[in-house]
């Protein structure tokens, strides 16, 4: 009866036939003329008597012959997306394009039921057909110098393809398994998969699901791999990585296994050692074990994407491997790591019904990955990364216009478009520009925890648990019980499934960010009303402007008095902008009082900054993050120190030292001082307080007294005692110590004299850390201290005094510039002969090298930039060169 | 006498010997005409002169100019009637130092300039015989930039510690192994270890010889399909 239920509000397939299960058998692959010869077979059920054409989806494919039912069959190939405007020349402009783009897309949308490769079903089946009987469809196909969907990497050198490290993987954007063979390409059509793949015995072919047995070919030249994947997957989710990869057993976890290039083995080793404490945190929070019976992760070279999650196995750019001895790139890994992970869960294991259901896959995997981040990097980067993510997606819907989260598309219409203000459509994943794309990622699991928020996180992992073992029913039985649809998740069934766990209503919540787009702007400024003891606060909306929303309900405002700290939570409704707040403390009444704190600590403080009429230390609006806004406030000066210096919240110091930015005063100065000196604080805290720090001194620059600033800081860290010109011998064991100590010369370097010049201090201080640097006794590589110090010299380039637009040469280079030159040289010489992680310092060269050519000291020339553009060179090369030939532009 | 040698010689070496018997001398003797029978009584004769035996006389020991320790006993393998070992003081050696310079400030800038100097030499070496690059159109050896060379394997050269690191991470390691330890004697480790692939398994795993443990027959615990032997093809039969 259960079953029956759920089968009414279930998914309907837009298809009018069933995938039950596919055959993938690529039996040669060319790696020097990059092509592919293979065959798929699927088995379809028709679900409507009169199919009579059957569509699927094929790109860039060359399909030499169809048979259904062993019968030959006719069929048609045809992809509109090749030539989206048919010669059109009267109207050329983006709009029709991209109306026109839309429209090609949709015409093959397995979602409409739709598909590139059209295959009449010969007439001999019909009564077959009618009779809802299986069919089998078999189609030869080939592929050469595919364009997208599976990429061939082949090194220019002598030796074998294997000798060579060439190798070929599947990658693309959202569903694109048609590009390299044909398939339903939707996440909606689960079947299950034997995947076969024969290739060079010295290669390795890595794809989903089980490998049953590794057998070789008569002439022992060739090996084939034979895959089985039982729990129903949609072709989307369908990976491939061939190559000479060496083999890495998970010690930890034995049916884990990882794959690289060779040479690559140790840096592999050391990656992937941290894995198992992911699985563990996430098996624990689903309270659900893993659901595939195996896990591989293969690191390729020219990666579409770092992390791309498919069915039981994950592709990761091999650049985020890396030895112990590399501190920056570590956190960074094991967040793809973790990322990849979580997707394995909602994504490929849970897929979705409809593009429109997306929001709640990322939006579940990019929720739980900050579970996991909260639990490894604690509550400070926790809550400092969700900062982050709220004013990127802030600042890009102000910029661009809303980004929406579950659109409903009526009728097909452009008219109804939903997204009208942008210039792509974003009824197709394939019609969408990447960056929307990503912020809709970040939107999703901020809105995860807006309802984590509402319903709390009890409540959230119970849901998340329900759909999981739902669907892991459901995968364990066979197709005929209709039970798969399970595995799929949709908008309605998740709000639903909340609202049956939590009991609450989240509709209004769902109203407000899923169904609409947009972000809240607040404006918030207050008076203190002494009289009545009232804290007067008015919060204004800006919600006429593109990407904006107007918000209505609970606002929660904290404010930090003297007696103690208070939470109100206001309803803002749609005229009502003042607020009155009743103040508990009367102005300043017990000096020697301790003053207590939000999180129940009480502690001392110097009063005498603030106003003696008012007990307000600080106020601030929306401290949990609750809504998805930009809050611009107005307090005094006295009110943002304190804010920095007590306030135990990270977001809340950060809020604050931005806002200093405009305080230029001594007081400013000591507060950012404090707070830098301060080892409990948060590191990222410190190191934007450098920042700001050189802000205000430059703004201060007529009255600044004493050395630069944090040069005796830094001095008294990282120095020698005896001689404090010199820098102590690197030491990185302490991680705070060493962001700190790599952000603060860069900080330093922005410091700017009453001319408008670095100091000539502060670019001996930098050029003596460069000398003096000494890395014997580190167990850590310095490659990105170095780099950053490369940017500290660029940092202090100023603009050349010109005179009359002379040209740039040798004889008329200033000195100080000529200082930086010897070193920049020196650093970019000695890369290619002990070339750094990354090559870091590379990167900061040529970066350093485009500001010295902007501000007028050196020729401006792109030739040295195009040429480490090339091809061949490492991809965080090229991509600071292509930036710089790219600024000649700007 | 001469004469008598040379006859005695003759004798000898014609019955086949190399050296001369009393025999030999007997038949020169007589062959020359000498009654020998008188010999004995001309030997005991009264007045016959005695040569007495040179007096022995102590060499004047020379004093050694250089004395550096003992000699060095011949070792084991050079019997002893070699000549002995010369006086130590021809081949010790005494290395000297200068005074070390003690001063950290002074230690720090000469290692700081060394290296700079190295460095700087090395790379100017390496931009003059090779291709360069100059920010300078009018000047090409002010700052000599050695020219970008694409790599046909970039990431290697990206990814991979350089020696010098290599040779700092072992220097530095040794803190690091306590706690490496640790996780060696859990149970399950045992795939990580650099020991050699076992037999059966290198044809499956042909790239990578340093795959994996599998020692001491714990392979069985390892039931992973990428470490298992690939099949022979079946006996396709002929239709």
């Amino acid at each position: 009866r259960m079953n029956r239920k759920k089968g009414d509000k279930g998914f309907e397939s837009p298809r009018p036939y069933n995938t039950t299960h596919q055959v993938v058998c690529i039996n040669n692959i060319n790696f020097q003329r990059k092509s592919v010869v293979g065959y798929v077979e699927l088995t379809i059920f028709p679900t409507v008597a009169n199919l009579n054409r059957i569509k699927l989806n094929s790109k860039q494919c060359r399909i030499y012959r169809v048979r259904v039912n062993d019968l030959e069959a006719a069929f048609i190939y045809n992809d509109p997306t090749l030539e989206v405007c048919h010669h059109e020349s009267k109207q050329r402009n983006l709009n029709y394009f991209s109306n026109a783009y839309a429209a090609a897309v949709s015409a093959v949308d397995p979602d409409a039921g739709n598909g590139e490769l059209c295959i009449k079903v010969p007439s001999e089946l019909w009564k077959h057909v009618d009779e809802l009987k299986v069919l089998k469809v078999h189609i030869n196909f080939s592929l050469d110098q595919p364009k997208g969907g599976l990429h061939f990497v082949v090194p220019n050198m002598e030796g074998s393809m294997a000798e060579r490290g060439a190798h070929v993987f599947s990658c693309g954007y959202q569903n694109s398994t048609r590009f390299w063979f044909p398939c339903v390409d939707s996440y909606s059509e689960l079947c299950t998969w034997k995947l076969e793949y024969t290739v060079d015995a010295a290669m390795v072919a890595v794809s989903n699901g089980d490998l049953v047995e590794t057998v070789y070919t008569h002439d022992m030249r060739k090996k084939t791999f034979h895959y089985m994947l039982t729990i129903p997957t949609a072709a989307s989710n369908i990976s491939l990585a061939i190559g000479p990869f060496e083999i890495l057993v998970d010690p930890y976890m034995h049916e884990v296994t990882h794959f690289c290039l060779p040479q690559l083995l140790p840096l592999l080793k050391h990656t992937t050692s941290y894995l198992h404490e992911v699985f563990e945190f996430y098996e624990e929070i689903l309270t659900c074990r893993y659901p595939y019976s195996c896990f591989k992760t293969v690191f390729i070279d020219e990666a579409y994407v770092e992390v791309a999650a498919y069915a039981s196995m994950s592709i990761f750019s091999t650049n985020l491997l890396h030895s112990a001895m590399i501190i920056d790139e570590t956190p960074l890994t094991r967040r793809c790591l973790a990322q990849a992970l979580a997707q394995q869960f909602f994504g490929c294991f849970i897929s979705r019904m409809s593009w429109s259901d997306e929001w709640v896959l990322k939006g579940i995997s990019g929720y739980i990955y900050g579970l996991w981040m909260k639990k490894t990097f604690g509550v400070n980067e926790y809550r400092h990364w969700i900062k982050q993510e709220l004013d990127q997606i802030v600042a890009y819907e102000l910029k661009t216009g809303g980004v929406l989260l579950h659109p409903i598309f009526g009728g097909g219409k452009e008219k109804d478009n939903p997204a009208s203000h942008l210039h792509f459509s974003i009824k197709h994943p394939h019609t969408l520009s990447w960056e929307y794309y990503t912020m809709f990622q970040c939107k999703a699991h901020l809105v995860m925890r807006l309802i984590e928020n509402r319903i709390s996180m009890e409540f959230m992992l119970q849901v998340f648990n329900k759909l999981l073992s739902l669907a892991s029913t459901a995968s364990s039985q066979k197709f005929q019980s209709h039970m798969w649809s399970q595995m799929l998740v949709s908008t309605s069934g998740f709000l639903k499934s909340i609202s049956n766990v939590s009991g609450k209503d989240i509709q209004p919540l769902i109203k407000q960010w899923v169904d609409q787009s947009g972000v809240v702007k607040f404006y918030g400024s207050f008076a203190f009303n002494r009289k009545r003891n009232v804290l007067e606060l008015e919060i204004k909306q800006d919600y006429t402007s593109p990407g904006t929303q107007k918000y209505v309900g609970p606002l929660k405002v904290t404010v930090q008095e003297l007696d103690g700290s208070f939470n109100h939570t206001l309803q803002i409704e749609e005229n009502s902008l003042k607020h009155d707040i009743p103040c508990h403390s009367k102005s300043r009444r017990n000096k020697k009082k301790k003053i207590p704190l939000m999180n129940g600590e009480e502690v001392d403080m110097d009063l005498s900054a603030m106003d003696a009429d008012s007990p307000l230390l600080w106020i601030r609006i929306d401290p949990d993050m609750s809504v998805l806004r930009k809050v611009e406030f107005e307090q005094s000066d006295f009110m943002w120190q304190y804010q920095l210096r007590y306030e135990r919240d990270v977001v809340a110091q950060e809020e604050a030292i931005l806002a200093l930015e405009k305080f230029p005063t001594p007081a400013s100065r000591l507060a950012l001082t404090d707070i830098l000196e301060q080892e409990q604080c948060f590191y990222r805290v410190r190191m934007m307080a450098c920042f700001c720090l050189a802000k205000i001194a430059n703004s201060m620059v007529s009255t600044w007294t004493g050395p630069p600033a944090m040069k005796s800081l830094f001095t008294r860290m990282f120095c020698c005692k005896t001689c404090p010109n010199i820098v102590k011998t690197n030491n990185f064991m302490n991680f705070q110590s060493y962001f700190l100590q790599k952000t603060m010369p860069v900080a330093m370097a922005l410091l700017r004299d009453v001319h408008n010049l670095c100091p000539k201090e502060v670019l001996m201080f930098i050029l003596d850390l460069i000398k003096y640097n000494d890395n014997r006794k580190n167990k850590f590589s310095d490659n990105y201290y170095r780099a950053e110090l490369i940017d500290a010299l660029a940092n202090s380039v100023t603009p050349a005094v010109s005179v009359n637009n002379e040209v740039r040469t040798l004889d008329n280079l200033n000195p100080d510039v000529r200082l930086i030159l010897e070193e920049i040289t020196r650093f970019l010489n000695m890369e290619k002969l002990l070339p750094s992680y990354r090559h870091t310092i590379t990167v900061s060269c040529l970066k350093a090298i485009r500001v010295l050519q902007k501000n007028g000291h050196v020729p401006s020339d792109p030739a040295l930039f195009k040429s480490y553009a090339e091809y061949g060179h490492f991809i965080d090369v090229r991509i600071a060169a292509l930036d710089a030939v790219v600024d000649y532009t700007k | 006498i001469s004469e008598m040698g040379r006859s005695a010689k003759s004798y000898c070496e014609h019955t086949a010997r190399t050296q001369p018997t009393l025999s030999d001398i007997v038949v020169t003797l007589v062959e020359m005409g000498f009654n020998v029978e008188t010999l004995p009584a001309y030997a005991k004769r009264s007045q016959r002169m005695v040569i007495t035996a040179p007096p022995v006389t102590n060499q004047p020991v020379t004093p050694k100019a250089l004395t550096a320790g003992q000699n060095k006993p011949h070792p084991s393998h050079i019997p002893s009637h070699f000549p002995e070992f010369p006086d130590p003081h021809t081949y010790i050696k005494t290395p000297t130092y200068r005074e070390p310079v003690s001063d950290y400030q002074v230690l720090r800038e000469k290692a700081a300039s060394q290296r700079r100097d190295v460095e700087r030499a090395l790379t100017r070496f390496m931009a003059k015989t090779g291709e360069t690059q100059s920010l300078f159109k009018d000047d090409v050896s002010t700052f000599p930039l050695i020219a970008a060379r694409p790599f046909t394997v970039p990431y290697l050269t990206a990814l991979l510690p350089s020696e010098l690191e290599m040779q700092q991470m072992e220097e530095t390691d040794s803190s690091e192994q306590d706690d490496q330890t640790d996780t060696e004697n859990l149970p399950l480790h045992m795939s990580t270890d650099d020991s050699g692939p076992e037999k059966e398994n290198t044809s499956v795993l042909q790239q990578n010889t340093s795959l994996s443990g599998s020692r001491n027959g714990e392979e069985n615990m390892i039931d992973n399909p990428y470490l298992r032997p690939v099949k022979k093809p079946k006996i396709r039969r002929k239709k």
